[in-house]
């Protein structure tokens, strides 16, 4: 749980290392690291290894392809168990080598199958060619014999109707959609002087090399002259209409039918066989595919990593530089001799730690539980480094305040089953990753959600409320004192504490009572608003507080004296004495009180009396009461106004006239600058040491104290104006964030009311009959009241109550501590590379 | 008034369209891609940009062809897609546009079948906008009489073919004469159009055309010097929307040299500053570099307004100039002729 208390130590380390295969292996070694760009102004295609990451281009170029072919097959691509290491050099080649004969061979066999499909679509259309226009010719023959009869009978007439039964015509097929405007092309370059007759085929035809459904008419254009049939055979190729030979007498036509047919029935068989060898070839492809293609992207990653480092001027190592957890550092350094032992390389490589006044990343160790949590903080702002955590305390205080809002029994109980569900089932629903983002959000908050449902569930006992009705276990603490005569005469009666409650109160949160009584609202408004300025109250003082813990950490002390402490005595004095009011009021004040001032309806209103206080003005108390709840409370209150008024001041000027006087102390004794000559200690490498000098880094600047916060360069007058904002916004934030927590009230009540609405509006109309009708009426009303509970209440009611948690705590608890000023650490993980690659698809 | 419902047809269309022009290429994406050192690296830079992973499938090694291809063929895509979900006038307008193409892919498919190439070797070089049904089928007309009964009258272009009908045979010259005579009815067309959807459009696309038509003026005149084209049809050939309409066309018909043509333009402003600035020394930029320069302002200016169609038009013209200057600085980086390497046209 250290861990969760403020993000860990870092060290900005130089890596040096032998720049061939030495770099490669140990990158791989670096997986806790972020490397810094050391090149930021080099373009993309000028680093290192530009090259290897553009080898590593080509190599997915290829898998991409294979990839595309295994898909269209429809060949199952199996999921990786164990996602395989990144290859080494070696093996690398081997890879490239290998995908290169896997993408020949398949490119070859897809190569091949489109010639044969082109030859198995060109007999295909010749065949429906000769079948279809068997019809036409049939016709037109009858026509031939009617005019050969003709020529019997006077040959003059016999001539002429031979030439003109002479028809040239050329058959063929067209893409259907194409056949209007090819129609009326062919009628308008012959002036009407072709005949085309054309037939549908009803099965689309395959495509050879896309392998889309390809639909096609079938057509015989007939036509005299030879001038036409050139201009006609333009026309076709213009377009894409393929022509096919086609005898003109019957029985050759016959033939040549059979011929085709026989020749398809081959071409078939050959077909089906390069389809099975195509098949074998893809599924012995895919099993390795995704290995593969993880394989790839590792090495991407890796040479993109390297592309960040930079070369010694000497052209022997390689250096880089990363910002390492200080806690890892001994498992990178022994994972690089490893790295470079593995690969064989004379010489090792090396890390050293140096030093700088760079703001190092902010990174927080979380697991699965704290995952959720640190990603809400963060959502507001990665926290500055080293400063105090906030997610540690949210993981309780969360799903605490939303409870506050979210309190039933019965909707907790919903969000905790599924929050268990969730939790319960992780593994296999995480292995699943969806990409529905509502699933997502919801899957990645498991376990806030579970805790959020369980805490309902508690506040919702306190409560009592299980979904608006009341539950009575250990029996009420209030009896009737009336005979039922006296109850039947009124529908409505005053219980008297005096008479009619045993004074032990209900075990454990409200009394079932309450849920009969008309004034419940108003006892429960009274109850809750309270509760939440308490719990508000102690909220905000547990803020400040934390802040002191930044401040000792920084080595501000001074602020704790001059900010710290007047603003905690100002929120003390002012609203936790409020809160001291509250609990005075419900201890002092009974009606079991012999004290008459203690009476009940003698009890001040807390907020007038708090009023009063900051005005300085009295009101005249009932008769028979006092003013006060105790002695001496009128002096009390006028010292704590004016001590927390003197805190304003203070918080306003004290610091900055701390650090104009430091600042002045300082220039006084002025001393040398200090030399940070102890930083080159860190690098005794012989060979390495005019590199450690040839590093601008290190001492471009002396830093500054611990933390690095640049206040002491700032003017007196922007200080001045920082600590007047901070101020200001401080003490007027003290009545507007109290005010602000009233929201727990607000939620809570509306839940409540809206579920009691859903009830009495719903559920009671399925309630009311007792025959058979009512049992229907029942079921109805059933559906309706649970799909709107779980909609409304607990879905929409819930994420309200959830943004609403999340601001109390950004806004009202983390303004008074947090900075939030960081950036995030990203270390170099192939995990989360694969993940993001995989996401982008 | 128009701009209040503009947004209801073509709204999406332009946000999309101005989305579409912030992936134009930068002043800074130049200095990177002139420091190429072969055309792997254009490549690795331009997956930089918005191109993103157009060449990620294309082998190695690469040639000029396929980066110009791919790049048309991404301009293509996008354009297409605007047109598919646009609406009455829009999509008239964009049809428009594509006219142009039609234009030049006929004139090509004419010029290619008198030289006796196959017509499949020409195909590919037309471009996508401009493809028609009968496209292919052009070959079968000898004549501008039959391209006309036979091909185009059943393509948008008919109408403007109406004034070439009665050139006789398809020559050189003819031909030359044909696109003039098209494009000169097209501009005129396109500018009526433009005219008659009215409010922003017709401000933005007039001063546009108006300059596409005055450039095509100048343009023919400078190159009918000696050539055996006629004065009297020269003036036939410029298209009459233009600024120079008419006094400047009457003094351009009767230039007899680049000099006269260059006085003719003193008398406008902005024609004259483009003269100015060009030269046939080198170092100098050419008159059509100059021509291109300003073009590519007025597309610029156009993305200023809003509520209008000039954006699309404007865009187009806009990422062809910028598909040319890929493919310039492509052919200088694989020629290793860097000398000339920074005649590109910068766009912003």
């Amino acid at each position: 749980m250290g861990a969760m208390f403020r993000s860990e130590e870092m060290a900005l380390c130089q890596l040096f290392i032998h720049p061939d295969k030495a770099a490669y292996t140990s990158v791989p070694s670096l997986d806790v690291c972020e490397a810094v760009d050391l090149n930021p102004d080099v373009n993309a295609f000028q680093r290192k290894f530009v090259n290897e990451v553009r080898r590593c281009d080509e190599m997915e170029r290829k898998l991409r392809y294979i990839e595309a072919e295994v898909h269209k097959d429809g060949v199952h691509v199996p999921s990786v168990k164990e996602p395989p290491r990144a290859p080494n050099p070696r093996e690398i080649i081997d890879l490239e080598a290998h995908l290169e004969k896997t993408e020949n061979e398949i490119l070859e066999l897809s190569h091949n199958a489109v010639n044969l499909k082109q030859n198995y679509l060109e007999l295909t259309e010749l065949k429906h060619v000769l079948e279809k226009t068997e019809a036409f010719f049939v016709a037109q023959e009858e026509f031939g014999m009617d005019s050969l009869t003709k020529s019997l009978i006077s040959d003059e007439q016999g001539q002429q109707a031979a030439s003109r039964g002479r028809l040239g015509f050329v058959a063929g097929v067209v893409q259907r959609e194409r056949v209007p405007a090819f129609e009326r092309m062919l009628w308008r370059i012959s002036r009407g002087n072709v005949f085309l007759r054309r037939a549908e085929l009803d099965k689309p035809l395959e495509d050879p090399t896309t392998g889309n459904e390809i639909y096609k008419t079938v057509f015989v254009a007939f036509f005299q002259g030879e001038q036409l049939k050139s201009r006609i055979k333009k026309v076709c190729t213009g377009f894409h209409a393929s022509l096919y030979p086609c005898p003109p007498s019957n029985t050759e036509r016959q033939d040549m039918v059979k011929g085709v047919r026989t020749r398809l029935e081959d071409l078939n068989m050959v077909l089906n066989q390069t389809r099975d060898h195509r098949q074998r070839v893809l599924i012995s492809v895919a099993k390795e595919l995704p290995s593969w293609s993880i394989m790839v992207r590792k090495m991407k990653a890796i040479y993109h990593t390297l592309n960040l480092f930079n070369m010694d001027v000497t052209k022997k190592c390689l250096i880089g530089e990363c910002w390492v957890p200080t806690a890892d550092l001994p498992n990178v350094q022994k994972a690089l001799v490893d790295g470079s032992n593995a690969c064989g390389s004379s010489i090792p490589s090396f890390l050293n730690c140096i030093e700088t006044d760079e703001e190092p990343p902010t990174f927080n160790r979380t697991n699965r539980f704290t995952r959720g949590f640190q990603n809400l903080i963060d959502a507001y702002g990665v926290a500055s480094y080293r400063e105090c955590n906030p997610a540690l305390y949210t993981i309780i205080t969360f799903p605490f305040l939303f409870a506050v809002m979210f309190g039933d029994l019965g909707h907790g109980l919903i969000m905790a089953l599924f929050g268990a569900w969730m939790v319960i089932k992780e593994v296999s629903l995480a292995a699943k990753k969806s990409n529905n983002e509502i699933w997502n959000i919801f899957f990645a908050g498991r376990y806030i959600i579970l805790l959020m449902g369980c805490f309902s569930m508690y506040t919702g006992l306190v409560y009592n409320d299980i979904f608006s009705k009341s539950m009575n276990i250990f029996g009420s603490s209030w009896y009737v004192p009336y005979d039922n005569k006296t109850l039947e005469s009124s529908p409505a009666f005053t219980l008297d504490p005096n008479d009619s409650y045993i004074d032990v109160p209900y075990f454990i949160g409200i009394d079932p009572i309450w849920q009969t009584a008309d004034n419940k609202i108003i006892f429960l408004n009274s109850y809750k608003m309270k509760l939440s300025i308490i719990f508000g109250v102690v909220h905000m003082i547990f803020g400040v507080c934390m802040s002191v813990v930044n401040y000792n950490f920084f080595k501000r002390r001074y602020s704790i004296i001059l900010e710290f402490l007047p603003q905690v005595v100002f929120l003390c004095l002012l609203f936790l004495y409020m809160v001291f009011m509250m609990f005075y009021k419900w201890v002092a004040y009974s009606t079991f009180s012999t004290d008459l001032a203690y009476q009940q309806g003698c009890a001040p209103s807390v907020l007038i009396l708090f009023i009063n206080m900051m005005l300085f003005s009295s009101n005249e108390p009932e008769a028979g009461c006092k003013e006060f709840m105790f002695e001496g409370q009128g002096q009390i209150q006028r010292v704590f106004v004016l001590v927390a008024l003197c805190c304003i001041p203070v918080m306003l000027l004290g610091k900055p006239l701390y650090l104009l006087s430091a600042s002045k102390k300082k220039k006084k004794d002025v001393k040398p600058e200090q030399s940070n000559g102890s930083v080159n200690q860190g690098i005794e490498m012989q060979e390495q040491t005019d590199i450690g000098d040839g590093e601008p880094k290190p001492e471009a600047k002396p830093s500054g104290s611990g933390g690095g916060h640049g206040h002491d360069e700032e003017p007196f007058s922007e200080v001045m104006i920082h600590q007047a904002i901070h101020t200001i916004e401080y003490v007027l934030s003290t009545i507007s964030h109290t005010a602000s927590y009233l929201r727990l009230w607000a939620l809570s009540l509306a839940h409540a009311e809206l579920s009691e609405v859903l009830w009495n509006m719903v559920l009671t109309f399925g309630l009311k009959d007792s025959n058979y009708i009512g049992a229907i009426k029942l079921y109805v009303a059933f559906c309706f009241w649970a799909l709107f509970t779980l909609a409304i209440l607990v879905m929409m009611e819930g994420l309200s109550a959830f943004l609403h948690t999340l601001r109390l705590h950004w806004v009202e608890f983390m303004s008074k501590f947090y900075q939030g000023l960081g950036y995030i650490f990203q270390p170099f993980c192939f995990k989360t590379i694969l993940e993001q690659e995989e996401k982008e698809e | 008034m128009k701009g209040c419902i503009f947004n209801i047809d073509a709204g999406y269309l332009e946000g999309l369209c101005r989305g579409f022009k912030c992936g134009i290429l930068k002043q800074s994406d130049y200095l990177n891609l002139v420091q190429c050192e072969t055309l792997e690296d254009l490549k690795l830079h331009l997956q930089g940009t918005d191109y993103g992973t157009f060449l990620a499938n294309e082998p190695s090694p690469l040639s000029v062809s396929t980066i110009d291809d791919k790049l048309r063929e991404k301009l293509v895509i996008e354009f297409q897609h605007l047109r598919n979900h646009s609406v009455e006038p829009l999509s008239t307008f964009l049809d428009f546009i594509t006219y142009s193409y039609m234009i030049d892919n006929i004139i090509l498919l004419i010029t290619g079948t008198l030289h006796q190439r196959p017509i499949s070797e020409l195909i590919p070089k037309c471009h996508p906008l401009g493809s028609f049904e009968q496209m292919e089928a052009i070959h079968v007309a000898a004549t501008p009489a039959e391209l006309y009964n036979a091909v185009l009258v059943d393509t948008p272009l008919a109408p403007f073919f109406v004034d070439c009908i009665s050139e006789q045979d398809l020559d050189e010259m003819n031909i030359e004469i044909i696109r003039n005579t098209l494009y000169k009815a097209y501009l005129e067309a396109f500018y009526d159009f433009c005219k008659q959807i009215g409010g922003t459009t017709a401000d933005v696309m007039c001063e546009i055309l108006a300059f596409e038509a005055d450039r095509r003026a100048i343009i023919i005149t400078i190159n009918s010097f000696g050539t055996e084209l006629s004065k009297d049809d020269r003036a036939k050939l410029y298209p009459r929307c233009g600024k120079l309409n008419p006094d400047g066309l009457a003094a351009l018909a009767r230039a007899d040299d680049y000099e006269q043509v260059k006085a003719v333009a003193e008398y406008y402003a902005e024609y004259s500053a483009l003269f100015e600035g060009a030269g046939n020394n080198v170092g100098d930029k050419t008159l059509e570099d100059k021509f291109f320069e300003h073009e590519v302002s007025l597309n610029v200016h156009a993305f200023l307004q809003q509520f209008h169609f000039g954006v699309f038009y404007s865009y187009l013209k806009l990422k062809e100039q910028e598909c040319r200057n890929i493919v310039w600085i492509s052919e200088c980086v694989a020629q290793k002729h860097r000398t000339k390497i920074d005649n590109y046209i910068p766009i912003f």
